[in-house]
């Protein structure tokens, strides 16, 4: 059986699947990144090998997320995407009429807007992070509620509270304060949610052209409470896709299909073997210009894979394979 | 030899071989500030006062790098530069806010400049700033036609499809001969073409096989002709030229897709993004991008806006075809 790998490693979740020839899904792993992007990625490909039959050959793979061009050395990548584009072409692949996309990552968010099945418009948070999933993960510590439980808090919301929700450091003032003169801990979650999702669409929807159907996907995605936020605040059925916590990596590895197609040379992945190969990663600041870039450099067993960081040429590796070449 | 210094920021990117041909005309050395780097940003931001826009910060820490290098810096007060329009209010406190940084600076040369009073006021403000270096009115005055007709020149190859700094004499910034597609990239040319402050956007841009067009390669008139069914005339000069490019672009069919680049907390451009944002739209579907930066520099985040952006570009041309 033929097997395409997707890999999204983001900041908070690193998410691998491989999917087969008719575009289902075969296998999937959503594991916490932790900082170690190159472990989670390794051990990610181990726990996913278990999880396939072992008639799966990988005929493709591709990258996405914040991480993706050091997962593209890692897993040996076909194809190298942003995640606008891959999550984008998992939406339509999963709603294949979805006309708006609302991704919410761990430090990130995204609107996306489709007509007929192709990206018209888009827009990632600019210059602050809140109300992504950092923060709700954040503030359920600190309520001591699971993570996992405090969406359907949310539900049980009969009034919310109103919670300021244009910075998350007036936020959890805001929710303390609540908390001290006596609301009720569902209204006050229920309100945190309703303030994130109204600082998201002033902050990403402005002026663009919000149609049904509505997929909303990302880590953030499994909070019901901002599910039925986004409901009210939208006036529209909000789709969630089954495996909306990795559709960064289902677009990953459609794109990784649709990159090797009619492709004579075999794929560029590693295997899954390259769980145990060791990589050495180091950074130094260059002192050839006061700009002073910090090179980031990976290797194996002496030899560079891949070098990046530099604001000129000087740095990069000759002969790494295209698709990881480094950023544009 | 008296030298001026030229810091290489704001109006620099604009007026430079102007001033150049003047001073020298006068018999003086021009000294520009070297590229901006990490050291002259870290500079202008440790110094700047935090409301200060990134172009301002850059524009302090190319002063300060001018530091016991020159006799003199040039720091105008530009405050009109047509008629009935003005330049960014930033623009107006310049020569105060430099002379305010540091007491070793070298002498501020900060004549104002303001066409709103005509002509007169304008020559009167030449004359003053020349006799800094000569008594000769005449000298004065050609050194003045000189600069104006070099200005002309580099007006010019702007208008034939020269990037402001090819224009300038940078010779590797070539635009692309043989495109794949064409990229709008609209907003101030310091931001723009200050390589360090953009994270070399148009040479990312050309890198996967986009033509860049400027406003600066837009007719005067064109500019003027298409911003005249806005139901009210725009105040700022620079802000025209943005909004009026965008506006021909569209109408014209010129570009495959447009890139707004802002630098954060800058008041005009907060004010005209949303402007051409909703009546951009009514022209034309051709994407419109805006791409905010600020002196934190995430690399990251533009790299992967723009990925998304030319992708978006190429799936859709692909789904045409």
């Amino acid at each position: 059986m033929e097997g395409y790998l997707g890999v999204d490693v983001g900041s908070v979740s690193t998410n691998l699947v491989i999917m087969d020839e008719k575009d289902d899904l075969l296998a999937y792993v959503y594991r916490r990144t932790m900082g170690q992007p190159i472990v989670a990625v390794q051990e990610g490909l181990k726990e996913l090998e278990e999880k396939l039959p072992a008639s799966v050959e990988v005929r493709g793979a591709g990258t996405t997320g914040s991480a993706r061009y050091l997962s593209g050395v890692i897993a040996g990548a076909d194809i190298v995407k942003n995640e606008i584009t891959a999550h984008a072409v998992a939406a339509s692949h999963v709603v294949p009429d979805a006309q708006t996309v609302l991704e919410i990552g761990g430090q990130d968010s995204k609107l996306i807007i489709i007509r007929e099945g192709v990206v018209v418009d888009f827009a990632m948070n600019t210059v602050c992070a809140a109300g992504t999933g950092s923060f709700l993960d954040h503030q359920a510590a600190r309520l001591g509620i699971p993570i996992e439980e405090f969406g359907s808090y949310a539900l049980k919301s009969k009034s919310a509270a109103q919670i300021a929700g244009r910075c998350t450091v007036f936020a959890e003032s805001d929710m303390i304060h609540k908390q001290q003169i006596g609301y009720r801990l569902e209204d006050i979650i229920y309100g945190l949610c309703q303030a994130l999702v109204r600082n998201y669409l002033n902050n990403l929807a402005k002026g663009k052209e919000i149609l049904s159907p509505v997929v909303f996907q990302g880590g953030v995605a499994a909070n019901l409470g901002i599910r039925r936020a986004f409901g009210e605040a939208l006036e529209s059925e909000i789709v969630v896709p089954e495996y909306y916590h990795v559709m960064g990596a289902i677009g990953a590895a459609l794109l990784a299909k649709e990159a090797v197609e009619g492709r004579t040379a075999p794929s560029n992945f590693k295997g899954f073997s390259a769980a145990e190969i060791k990589y050495e990663t180091s950074s130094f600041h260059c002192k050839g210009c006061s700009n002073n870039c910090e090179i980031v450099k990976i290797e194996v067993g002496g030899r560079v894979l891949a070098r990046w960081g530099g604001r000129c040429g000087k740095w990069e590796v000759e002969q790494v394979e295209e698709a990881v070449a480094g950023p544009i | 030899m008296p030298k001026i210094g030229v810091p290489r920021a704001l109006l620099y990117y604009k007026y430079f071989p102007l001033w150049k041909t003047f001073f020298e005309g006068l018999g003086a050395e021009v000294v520009v500030s070297p590229p901006t780097n990490k050291r002259i940003l870290n500079l202008g931001t440790e110094t700047a006062e935090s409301e200060a826009c990134l172009p301002v910060k850059v524009f302090y820490g190319h002063a300060l790098a001018l530091k016991g290098e020159v006799d003199a810096l040039f720091v105008p007060r530009v405050v009109s530069v047509e008629g009935k329009a003005y330049t960014c209010p930033k623009f107006l406190g310049l020569p105060d806010m430099i002379k305010a940084l540091d007491d070793d600076l070298p002498p501020v040369l900060g004549t104002t400049f303001n066409l709103r009073q005509g002509w007169r006021r304008f020559f009167a403000s030449i004359y003053e700033l020349g006799s800094h270096l000569t008594r000769n009115p005449l000298k004065i005055l050609r050194a003045f036609y000189n600069g104006a007709r070099e200005l002309k020149i580099f007006d010019q190859k702007l208008r034939e499809g020269s990037l402001v700094p090819e224009a300038l004499g940078e010779t590797d910034f070539k635009n692309l001969a043989n495109p794949t597609l064409t990229i709008g990239v609209v907003g101030h040319p310091y931001n723009i073409f200050d390589s360090y402050v953009s994270m070399n956007l148009v040479k990312r841009l050309h890198r996967r096989g986009a033509k860049v067009l400027t406003p600066e390669m837009v007719p005067p008139e064109a500019i003027e002709e298409s911003i005249s069914s806005l139901p009210k005339s725009l105040f700022w000069t620079y802000e025209k030229d943005v909004v009026g490019a965008i506006f021909y672009w569209l109408e014209n069919n010129m570009v495959n897709g447009i890139i707004y680049m802002i630098s954060f907390a800058c008041g005009p451009d907060s004010l005209i993004q949303v402007l051409v944002e909703q009546e951009a739209r009514k022209i034309s579907p051709v994407p419109l991008m805006p791409l905010v930066i600020d002196e934190h520099s995430g690399e990251a985040g533009l790299v992967t806006r723009l990925e998304a952006f030319l992708d978006m570009i190429d799936r859709k041309r692909a789904r045409v075809h």
